[in-house]
């Protein structure tokens, strides 16, 4: 044969061979753990759906997303492997979070846990990955004590709850700067978890900083039949601003209670969970207009963000709901995971952390309003600023920081 | 604390102490009946309440008339689960008691696991009825339309058990309480009054799940938050007796939403539980216990 | 005691140390973790049914809230360890000791309440415990607490990723307590207590002192329940009140003892043994779907086995064995 017929022919060998290199190129196990019955399932089951989103959009061949990770076709790194999620159910129960978690280290070899939801499950699964030496990338753990531990494996994309009630009470003094009514007292109304314990301590503490005073501090039993009495005694105390950490079912009951007693606060900014839930949007209707709250994720900045609506329809088409500020995080998560392991170039863990450690990702390669994710030598990422939105029609909407607001605040305060 | 704080609570407290009362009374009918403590009764109360959720969002008929539907269809249930499982638990030679508890503790946990596989983990609630998030206003004090409407239906209901306890069933009912063994010799067939039993004590239970509907959210673990204080209430009224069960219902209401206004409301169950367990110092069988 | 019963007894001890030898040498063939684990909790599970079977089975006393013993025994052992330094070895006795406690303070005004009476008391008495804790900052609360990760020792009983160490402590837990079930079948206890179950009022007349002995079987069933639940904890490395003292722990720890066979020395053991892998196997490969099917498997199991085998899965190999007909 001729030179070309040859340089062809070589040609062709060679992409053939490398083309069964990828797809020799070993699946990269990745194990989730979330409370799939029980008394989290909700969460859990979209928590789910939106690990699987991420992962398409990872491993699927599609038209380039703008954000990390986002050119599909697996990870380049590894010569094209695919990124394989394996779920396990926590149940919300540490113990069993952290049997699941050592399953799916040992038998299913995942290289790295994502997870959990609760922060109890967190402390677990975390403890876990720290002795069996496997990163452990928390999604959408919001306790402030779990980086706190002195972990090395340890990664948290997201914000606390720090560094979420730190964002509402900047919102809160913007807000008073800007119409000239600024709120001088606030309620607290947590339920009596680690979610609430945490949130209501940091809550007490700035407002405290702020010169805010608490009139309220009510601590409320998770579930109750009746918030009744509750309800009456945030009316009595009639604060400017009242500050809930509930989950759904607590945040429906509390408005529909205090709405019974004929009591509307003039303002409510809540610490998400149960109010950034469809199922709660759609328990409260009417009651929960012009409510606010802290989010990490706004879904309404297309402008600084034109990758959301593309992510969003993709959830939405798989899950039938829009992104929330759990799955926008969960999605975040699994991205951030995998550039890390593209950039590493291997699926060895320790080889995995270091490349999580050296993780910078500008703002504008996420789908989230943040500055970027790059990780403290805790393992936090402190460049994840929350917005703060508010419901108008139904819909969050996001009011703050002003310049990435896509709608004006309504604050009725001092009015 | 003002005037009208103490009278707002002090209703809130009534209102859901009816409710806590009606729930009670088909478990203790149940007990006094034949001895067994239905341990899935939350969970009948959440089936009810899926019942409403269904029908509501494919007909939009409102919870209030669906009332006969629902109270029907949880009387059958209750019969089917006395015939299916009860019956046979009841003819045990052994550990009688216990068996009852575990057998029923088994049914709830798969009724949980079944409503999930059904209808997801999602909570529902059922929206803009005829009653929904409308109050009264009674100078200051709010009276809120959807308990009002359930504390009226829990009073009636009450009023419907009494009205059978003096029909030949219910004289049938209170023979066969009284005085297991003899009632064959009158010619009642007892597994026939055991399995009506059961389905009125479901349908009293399903009433109220209908009447909570109107207010309350739905989800697969809604029985067991109302649980506990269902197994107080009739403890606390005593096993078997109607009136303890009214009367242990508005108290324990009352405990709690006292508790909660003048401690933490994290609290507001151990007033309650520390009521109940004084009382029983005194009254080991309850209140109004003839068992 | 006559020569048939010295037999059967003697044949128990036997059977009991084969059992004993056959679990121990367990970890040898199986290497995988998971199984390690699953082992674990159900010999665990099969200590705290023993346990709660003193009181329970033998006694007829049926508690529903013995999770407060457990989470106390968990509580006492971590905050000495964590906040006092005292090493988990000895600690998890002091946690033992306080289940004992707690379990005489219940005992004391409730044993006088009847039937369904008691079950209900002690269910609300455990709530009571439950609410105390998490509403309590000083033992961490709703917060929970870490048991901070140490070098391996056996003074502090961590043994980092090794499971080994675990079995052999947990595997010794339930062989105490089934010796201890075994000596009181034996004891002027436990006739006492079947005479009580037959016919209260002869065995009063007998000159039984039913309270003390009660009081007694009580503080036992308490004080291993109380060290199951120190042991809990060092082992999972977190406690919080929902998972060491919340009611449906109770029903867990009564029900491998009912579904096996009150009152039996196997019983226990056995519900333990089909419940537990049952219960964590269908969690962990049904579970991830979500839909609930898991709960189903696991309720409908205890309708069956409670329908089928009343009297406990122990009459599936033979007579009862506590002498009754």
């Amino acid at each position: 044969m001729d030179r070309r017929q040859f340089i062809v022919g070589a040609g062709a060998l060679a992409g053939v061979a490398g083309s069964r290199a990828a797809q020799a190129a070993d699946p990269v196990v990745i194990g989730v753990v979330y409370p799939l019955t029980g008394n989290g399932a909700a969460v859990g089951l979209d928590a789910k759906a939106a690990y699987e989103v991420a992962a398409n959009i990872i491993n699927n061949t599609h038209a380039p997303i703008g954000v990390a990770m986002g050119q599909g076709g697996g990870l380049s790194g590894l010569g094209g492997a695919r990124i394989n999620l394996v779920f396990a159910d926590s149940q919300n129960d540490p113990q069993k979070a952290r049997a699941e978690a050592e399953r799916l280290i040992t038998q299913e070899k995942a290289v790295a846990i994502v997870g959990s939801y609760t922060s109890a499950t967190g402390a677990t699964i975390s403890q876990v990955t720290e002795r069996y030496e496997v990163p452990y990338v928390s999604a959408d753990n919001s306790s402030p004590s779990l980086n706190q531990r002195g972990l090395k494996w340890f990664f948290r994309t997201g914000p606390h709850d720090e560094m979420f009630t730190k964002g509402m009470f900047d919102f809160l003094a913007d807000i008073g700067k800007k119409t000239g009514r600024p709120a001088k007292t606030v309620a607290l109304f947590y339920e009596d978890s680690i979610f609430g314990t945490d949130s209501s301590n940091v809550q007490r503490k700035l407002a405290a900083a702020a010169g805010m005073q608490v009139v309220a501090d009510i601590r409320y039993r998770a579930s109750s039949p009746s918030l009744s009495t509750e309800a009456q005694k945030l009316k009595a105390a009639n604060a400017d601003v009242l500050l809930p950490s509930s989950y759904t079912s607590d945040a429906i009951l509390i408005l529909k209670a205090m709405n019974e007693i004929g009591y509307k606060p003039k303002a409510i900014l809540a610490q998400a969970a149960g109010f950034q839930e469809s199922a709660f949007m759609q328990g409260a209707g009417a009651l929960a207009e012009g409510a606010m709250s802290r989010s990490s994720f706004a879904g309404d900045a297309e402008k600084l963000r034109p990758a959301v609506p593309i992510v969003n329809a993709l959830y939405k088409a798989h899950n039938n709901k829009d992104m929330n500020d759990n799955t926008s995080r969960e999605i975040t998560a699994l991205l951030v995971l995998a550039d890390a392991i593209n950039r590493a170039g291997s699926a060895k863990p320790e080889e995995i952390r270091k490349a999580l450690v050296a993780t910078n990702i500008p703002g504008s390669q996420t789908i989230m309003p943040w500055a970027g994710v790059k990780f403290d030598e805790t393992g936090q990422n402190t460049l994840c600023n929350p917005v703060i939105q508010q419901v108008f029609d139904g819909v969050y909407k996001t009011v703050w920081p002003f310049d990435l607001a896509a709608k004006e605040a309504v604050w009725n305060v001092g009015k | 604390m003002t005037l009208e704080t103490v009278m707002q609570v002090a209703l809130g407290g009534l209102l859901m102490g009816l409710i806590y009362a009606l729930v009670a009374a088909g478990l203790s009918l149940i007990f006094g009946l034949m001895d067994v403590v239905n341990f899935a009764h939350g969970e009948m109360m959440m089936l009810a309440m899926y019942a409403v959720f269904v029908i509501w969002s494919m007909t939009g008929l409102d919870p209030l008339l669906q009332l006969p539907i629902v109270a029907a269809v949880l009387f059958g249930l209750g019969v089917a689960v006395y015939r299916g499982m009860i019956g046979r638990a009841l003819s045990v030679q052994f550990n009688r008691g216990m068996v009852q508890i575990f057998v029923t503790f088994g049914l709830a946990i798969f009724i949980r696991g079944a409503a999930q596989f059904v209808w997801g983990g999602e909570f529902r609630a059922v929206t803009n009825t005829w009653l929904s998030d409308r109050s009264l206003n009674m100078g200051g004090v709010y009276l809120p339309l959807p308990q009002l409407a359930a504390s009226l239906v829990c009073l009636a209901a009450f009023a419907g058990l009494l009205a059978i306890s003096r029909t030949e069933f219910g004289k049938a009912l209170e023979a066969t309480r009284e005085d297991r063994e003899a009632v064959a010799l009158l010619g009642i067939d007892r597994d026939h009054i055991f399995a009506m039993g059961w389905g009125l004590g479901a349908g009293a239970v399903g009433i109220a799940g209908v009447m909570l509907a109107g207010f309350y959210y739905v989800g697969p673990n809604v029985g067991a938050s109302f649980a506990l204080i269902a197994y107080v209430t009739v403890a606390l009224g005593g096993f078997g007796s109607m009136t303890g069960a009214l009367v242990a219902g508005v108290l324990i209401g009352e405990i709690e939403a006292i508790t909660a206004a003048v401690l933490e409301p994290s609290l507001k169950q151990i007033g309650v539980f520390a009521v109940y367990l004084a009382v029983l110092l005194f009254r080991p069988r309850g209140l109004f216990g003839k068992l | 005691m006559d020569n048939s019963i010295l037999r059967r007894r003697r044949h128990e001890l036997i059977v009991g140390a084969v059992l004993l030898v056959a679990v121990a040498l367990l970890p040898l063939p199986i290497k995988d973790v998971y199984t390690q684990n699953l082992i674990i909790i159900t010999l665990l599970f099969a200590g705290l049914a023993q346990a709660w079977n003193i009181l329970g089975g033998y006694c007829g006393q049926i508690s529903l809230g013995h999770a407060l013993y457990f989470g106390m025994g968990s509580y006492v052992s971590t905050l000495l360890y964590v906040q006092a330094g005292l090493p988990p070895s000895v600690g998890i006795f002091f946690g033992g000791a306080i289940g004992g406690l707690a379990a005489l303070l219940v005992g004391w005004p409730c044993f006088r309440l009847s039937g369904h009476y008691y079950a209900i008391a002690t269910v609300v008495v455990g709530e009571i415990g439950y609410l105390l804790f998490l509403n309590w900052d000083y033992v961490g609360g709703a917060t929970g607490v870490y048991i901070p990760i140490a070098k391996p020792s056996l003074l502090n009983l961590q043994f980092g990723k090794d499971k080994l160490p675990y079995h052999f402590l947990v595997l010794a837990f339930a062989a105490a307590t089934w010796l201890a079930a075994w000596l009181i079948e034996g004891s002027r206890w436990g006739y006492s207590w079947r005479a009580v179950k037959d016919d209260v009022v002869a065995a009063r007349s007998l000159g039984v002192n039913i309270f003390s002995s009660k009081m007694a079987a009580a503080a036992i069933s308490g004080f291993f329940t109380g060290l199951g639940g120190a042991i809990y904890g060092l082992y999972v490395g977190y406690i919080d009140p929902d998972s060491v003292m919340a009611g449906h722990f109770s029903i867990l720890i009564a029900l491998p003892a009912v579904l096996g066979g009150v009152g039996t020395l196997w019983g226990p053991i056995l519900g333990a043994a089909l419940l537990i892998p049952l219960k964590e196997l269908s969690s962990s490969f049904l579970g991830g779907s979500g839909r609930g099917v898991d709960l189903m498997l696991y309720g409908a199991m205890i309708v069956i086995v409670a329908l089928a085998r009343p009297q406990g899965l122990v009459s599936l190999f033979g007579r009862r064995r506590d002498g009754s007909a």
